[in-house]
Order: C-alpha cells, then sequence, then structure tokens
C-alpha cells in the first residue's frame, strides 16, 4: 500500500481547511450533538440567596464588595442584566430549577411547593445520565429538592452542614416536615424581638444552654452567628469546605446544585468584614418611598452597609471555593454558574426582599459562567432570565434542551440574540392553584421594564402601573408612564395578554 | 423506688400534679398560637398554619412533663408529715406563681411596657444598675411567693381553697391534652406524608 500523499491528495485536505478553522465556532452555535462527542464536562450551580446585582461591585457599585469574584470574572462570562423570576426563595428558586416561570410551576406562596407536573421537570431530570446532587442551606428550597428526590442520587441533608445545635435535633425527628417543625420550634423555644416564646420556662434554659453551645465562636462573628431565620446558626466555611470535599468523592460528570444562605438577612458577616463599611462615605442615591412600603424602616443605610459586609464574606468563600476546584484539577472540566435566587433592596421605604414591588435591587441578580478553558472575560448586556439557565446548561452539556422551558439558551452560546419578553412575577398571597388576582409583576423588552400591580388595596382602582427605561435611568427614578402612555399601554397589553393566557387553566 | 414514690405522692395525686403543671404551659402556648395563626395562615396556608399549632402543642405537653418531674422532685424536700393533698396542692401553688410571673414577663414586652424615662435615667447614673434592678425584683417577688405560702403553712382554708382551684384547672386541662392529642395526630399525617 502505497503511504505517500500525493498533490492531488494535498489539495484535496487543503479545501476543507476554511471549513476545519470555522468547525469549532459551528458546533458551538449548533453545538448540541457536537459537544456531546467530547467527554461530557460537570455542571455546578452556585446560588447564594438574596444576592443582589446592585450591591456587587462587578456590577459597578461603589463599594468593593467582590473582589474576588470580580478577579475571577476576566475568565468568565457575565451578564449584567439578568433577572430573577420572583423576588423571593420560592418563586425564584423554583424557576431557576425547572426553567419555567412562577406562574407556570406554581410554587408561590412562602414554602410553596411546585405543581406535581414539574416535579419530574428540573435540572436534575434533564442531566438523566449525571451524578446529581443538591444541598440548600435555605429550607425553602429545600422543599423542592425534596420534591425532586426521583431525580436526585443525593441530597445532603440540610442540617448536617449546620453547626451542632439542639435545633438540628428537631430536623432530624421530624425529618419529612422539617421546614413546619422548625418554625413551630423557634416561636416555642426562641424568645423573639417581640420579648415572647411559646415556652414559658424552657426556652429560658434552651437559650443559655445554645449559648454556651456556640461560646467558642461567638468572638469571630461580633453580630452573631450566622443562622438561617432565627434557629440553625451555621458557617460558610463548613459549607464550601463540604461541597469541596464532596465533589472530588463523587462520579463524574456530575451536575451539583448548591444553595448557600449568605447573604441573605440576618447580615452577620466574620470579624474580618465587620464594620470595613462604616462611615465610608458611601452615600446611596435617594429614592421616594412607595405606595407599597408596608412600614417605612429607618434603618436602611446600616442594614445596607451590614449586607454589603456579608457580602464580603461570601465573596471571600467563593473565591476559596475556586481557588479549590482549580487546584483539584475539576475547573478543567466544569462548567460553573454563580446566581442567586432573587435580589435585597434598602430604599423606597423597604428593606428585604419578599414585598410587593419588583425595583431592580430585588430582581437583578448576578449570573456569571465560568467556561472551562475560558481566558478573556466575555460581557452580555442581554435582557435574561432565571429560566435561561437550565436551557443553557443543557445546552452546554451536549444534552437535549428540556421541551418544557420556557428559557432559551443565553448569549454567546447561543446561534442568536434572545429577542423575547423577561417576566418577574410575585404572587405570594394569591392562592396557588387559582387565577391571578392579587400580584406584581414585571415585563422587559427592549430597554422598557413595565411594573404591573395588580390586587392590592393600597392601590387606586385596584392597579398600578409604571413604566422606566432601564438603560438610561438604571434607578428607575423616572417614571415614564404620563408622558409615554402608548409605549406603556402596548406592554401593559402584552402582559394582560400573557396573564390571560396563564390563567385560563383556573378560571 | 415505687415505695420511695409512695411516701410522698398517691398517683391520683401525681395525675393533679401533672395537670396543674400543664395548665399554665398550655394556656400560654394556645394564646401565644392564636395569636400568631392569621399571620401563619397569610404567609404559608391553613395547613401548614395548623401544623405550625400542633408542633406547639407537642412541645408544650414534653415541656408539661419536664415541669411535672422537676416539681415531683421538688415534693421531696417538704416535710414529710404533709398529707399527700396538701403536698400536692403546696406544689401546685407554686407552679402558678412561677407561671404568672413567667406571662408577666412577657407580657411587659408584648404590652410594650417599659420602665419610665426617670427610672432608666437613674440607673444609668447608678454604679450598679443590674444589682439594682435585680433588688428590686427580687423585693417585688419574693413577697408574692412567700405571702401565699405563709397562708398555705397557717390555714387550712387556703389548702382548700388551692385544692378546689386544682380540681377546676384540671378539667380544663383535659381539654387541652384532647388538643395535644389532635395535633400528635396532625404532627404524625405530616410526617407519614
Amino acid at each position: 500500500m502505497n503511504n505517500r500523499f500525493s498533490r492531488r491528495d494535498f489539495l484535496k485536505l487543503a479545501g476543507l481547511l476554511p471549513a476545519s478553522l470555522l468547525a469549532p465556532r459551528l458546533s458551538r452555535m449548533l453545538d448540541a450533538p457536537a459537544l456531546a462527542q467530547e467527554k461530557p464536562k460537570n455542571v455546578l450551580v452556585l446560588v447564594f440567596d438574596a444576592f443582589s446585582a446592585y450591591d456587587i461591585s462587578l456590577y459597578g457599585y461603589a463599594r468593593q464588595t467582590t473582589p474576588n469574584i470580580d478577579r475571577l470574572a476576566k475568565q468568565a462570562v457575565v451578564y449584567h442584566n439578568h433577572f430573577a423570576a420572583g423576588n423571593f426563595t420560592t418563586p425564584g428558586t423554583a424557576s431557576l430549577l425547572t426553567g419555567v416561570l412562577p406562574w407556570t410551576h406554581r410554587a408561590l406562596n412562602l414554602n410553596g411547593r411546585i405543581a406535581d407536573p414539574y416535579v419530574t421537570k428540573s435540572m436534575f431530570s434533564a442531566f438523566k445520565d449525571y451524578y446529581r446532587i443538591a444541598y440548600s442551606h435555605n429550607g425553602f428550597a429545600n422543599t423542592f429538592l425534596k420534591q425532586f428526590h426521583n431525580d436526585l442520587d443525593e441530597l445532603i441533608p440540610r442540617e448536617s452542614l449546620y453547626l451542632e445545635s439542639y435545633d438540628s435535633l428537631i430536623s432530624t425527628l421530624f425529618k419529612n416536615d422539617d421546614d413546619i417543625a422548625s418554625v413551630s420550634w423557634v416561636r416555642s423555644m426562641k424568645v423573639n424581638e417581640e420579648g415572647s416564646a411559646y415556652s414559658l420556662f424552657l426556652s429560658h434554659l434552651y437559650e443559655s444552654l445554645q449559648e454556651r453551645k456556640i461560646e467558642s465562636l461567638k468572638p469571630l462573628f461580633p453580630r452573631g452567628l450566622p443562622t438561617t431565620g432565627l434557629v440553625n446558626p451555621y458557617l460558610l466555611e463548613t459549607a464550601i469546605d463540604a461541597l469541596g470535599g464532596r465533589l472530588s468523592e463523587i462520579p463524574q460528570p456530575f451536575a451539583g446544585y448548591f444553595h448557600f444562605m449568605p447573604p441573605h438577612h440576618p447580615y452577620r458577616t466574620s470579624r474580618e468584614f465587620f464594620n470595613v463599611f462604616k462611615r465610608d462615605g458611601f452615600k446611596p442615591v435617594e429614592k421616594p418611598v412607595d405606595v407599597l412600603a408596608d412600614k417605612i424602616s429607618k434603618e436602611q443605610p446600616r442594614r445596607r452597609t451590614e449586607y454589603d459586609e456579608f457580602i464580603l464574606y461570601c465573596d471571600r468563600e467563593f473565591g476559596r471555593l475556586y481557588n479549590y476546584l482549580e487546584s483539584s484539577g475539576l475547573l478543567e472540566n466544569t462548567w460553573v454558574v454563580l446566581t442567586s435566587d432573587h435580589g435585597e433592596m434598602f430604599e423606597r421605604g423597604i428593606s428585604g426582599h419578599g414585598s410587593k414591588v419588583l425595583y431592580q435591587p430585588v430582581v437583578r441578580i448576578p449570573l456569571m459562567i465560568l467556561e472551562p478553558g475560558r481566558q478573556v472575560r466575555a460581557d452580555v448586556h442581554e435582557y435574561t432570565s432565571a429560566v435561561d439557565v437550565l436551557p443553557t446548561l443543557t445546552h452546554l452539556a451536549g444534552q437535549r434542551t428540556p421541551g418544557w422551558t420556557e428559557g432559551v439558551v443565553l448569549p454567546p452560546y447561543a446561534a442568536t440574540t434572545p429577542n423575547r419578553n423577561v417576566y418577574v412575577v410575585q404572587a405570594i398571597d394569591n392562592a396557588q392553584y387559582a387565577s391571578l388576582t392579587q400580584a406584581s409583576t414585571v415585563l422587559v423588552k427592549e430597554d422598557y421594564k413595565l411594573h404591573y400591580y395588580f390586587g392590592y388595596p393600597e392601590t387606586t382602582e385596584g392597579e398600578l402601573v409604571k413604566l422606566f427605561d432601564i438603560k438610561s435611568d438604571p434607578e428607575e427614578l423616572m417614571d415614564l408612564y404620563p408622558s409615554k402612555k402608548g409605549v406603556a399601554s402596548e406592554l401593559l397589553n402584552e402582559l394582560k395578554d400573557k396573564l390571560a393566557e396563564v390563567n385560563k387553566p383556573y378560571l | 423506688m415505687a415505695t420511695f414514690i409512695t411516701r410522698r405522692y398517691s398517683r391520683q395525686g401525681l395525675w393533679s400534679l401533672f395537670l396543674v403543671c400543664a395548665f399554665p404551659v398550655h394556656f400560654w402556648t394556645l394564646i401565644l398560637v392564636f395569636r400568631d395563626i392569621s399571620w401563619l395562615t397569610e404567609r404559608t396556608n391553613a395547613w401548614d398554619a395548623i401544623g405550625v399549632a400542633s408542633y406547639g402543642m407537642i412541645f408544650a405537653f414534653a415541656e408539661s412533663v419536664v415541669i411535672f418531674l422537676v416539681l415531683a422532685l421538688l415534693g421531696f424536700l417538704t416535710p414529710k408529715q404533709w398529707e399527700y393533698n396538701r403536698r400536692i396542692a403546696f406544689l401546685g401553688l407554686l407552679i402558678l406563681i412561677t407561671s404568672g410571673w413567667g406571662m408577666i414577663g412577657q407580657l411587659l414586652f408584648l404590652w410594650n411596657v417599659f420602665l419610665p424615662a426617670q427610672a432608666i435615667q437613674f440607673l444609668r447614673s447608678s454604679s450598679h444598675p443590674l444589682r439594682i434592678i435585680y433588688t428590686v425584683c427580687l423585693i417585688v417577688v419574693t413577697p408574692t411567693v412567700l405571702l401565699p405560702v405563709y397562708a398555705f403553712i397557717r390555714s387550712n382554708r387556703a389548702v382548700m381553697f388551692m385544692q378546689n382551684l386544682m380540681e377546676r384547672l384540671a378539667l380544663l386541662t383535659t381539654f387541652y391534652l384532647f388538643f395535644d392529642l389532635l395535633g400528635l395526630i396532625v404532627v404524625i399525617i405530616r410526617n407519614i406524608g
């Protein structure tokens, strides 16, 4: 057999050269099957609860809250206009995990559950051939993880990464109902801010025993140890160490979902960051008190400062996790997604999240994808949604994009830029399986953001509409509704049509 | 062991003591549960709110058992010559007074009752504010314990009164224990599901 290359052979192959140069790009654009040819990469979703893009220096916040994230973003795809699907854990997390909006998965209420049809339609069912592992500090998110248990290979028990405390006894004892059991335990044993507890005697005994148990850690956290609500003290360090350790043990490829409590309230940073922003001269933009503010919070500057200092703690731990993934070699074959379930706000007389309003700080969240091998940062300014994360991940992993998702594959991985509406939905007091009669909704289209609130007694005629141009007015100070009635009514009609469509099954 | 216990208590007496221990604990839990229930229902749903109340009742039952055991042990410090019923009535009196102060302590916060500004100013200016607070508390609380105890030791009428009161409370507490049972059923259902 003559193995020599003829001139004709060379020319034939040379003709394929342009195609070979284009191939990687094409395969990325078309890509699911092509990527699937490679060794499958791991997928790791890291959620920091109540992490607002507004307070992140990576996104232009004046305080340097995320030095590590800023540094690591140099090798990542950074999404600048990413929206949560709701403004508190339940709808936000459910949408991230299922890839559908709250009015579809119906986890609308506090500690609500995902509707049955979507229990088998989640990030975990989409990664069937992967080792699927999950953990959540947050009880509400943990409710979903339990719902998905048939599609999970490993659900790390929530209480296993809390500090040893008597509270964990309740979670262990009432495993199938630990959220409600814990709520009752707190109300029984912890003297609340009003100074009361269901228990007349044991609450005092319990407090002093509990205090003794965590005595040695107290000096490390001057504002008190971080807790999930009023119970379950935890250290983020413990969770990060456990995650790092476990990931190197489990089979690959894996699909992991890890939901960490910080920087969620109570904002209790470590000694290292305590008071670093106190009296730093930072002046937030002044905004008018909103008509839907429940009660005016006078302590917003202090709370914001404490929140920002707590973000520094998250940032440090994220940096530590990154270093761990890098040194263990996992980073070379793992897609890492950093995001949140919702934001947090300290303005317009409202502190925290889960209120009736959907201003940017409470719905605009971080999204950063750390891509194996990427050396150059890419910035995406298109409007994106939490429901896009699942289809994007399946696309990146070479899996079939689930047909049920309402999201799209994100740029720069999609062949085309998504041109669609982004929605945010809050209906905390609406019955789960009923048409939406009391809700806060947002429609983002092009650079306009339309707020549509209805069913609240505080609003005139039962509804409230606001319109902002979030590109030229990111602080949402200038309501364009009175001056741009045409645009507003067009968007409002579109939103109302959508509401009519999603309400149809419940009429 | 049984003889040791029966020297101080009758079976009926121990049951009465348990009921009188359970009364204030359940009473207080129920008041706060009813106070919370609409708040809980608004934020979760009726079933979860019932769940919170049910666990609350179970915890209250457990607390009652603990208090009962402590009090029963305390009863061994009372004079040997006291008859069973007098001992039970005496222990019942102690738990009711203590519970009363426990409730007052929480109610002061719930009703936003604080020290007058002049008193706070006085405490601030003193070199030992805590000592003053504890002394004042002792002065207020001690008579509320000593006077009934003194009356109890001196007067049979006080003993009779206490026994009657315990009988009435026992009926009410049996009703509360029925709530505990319902709570237990709810907790079991929730944990099976």
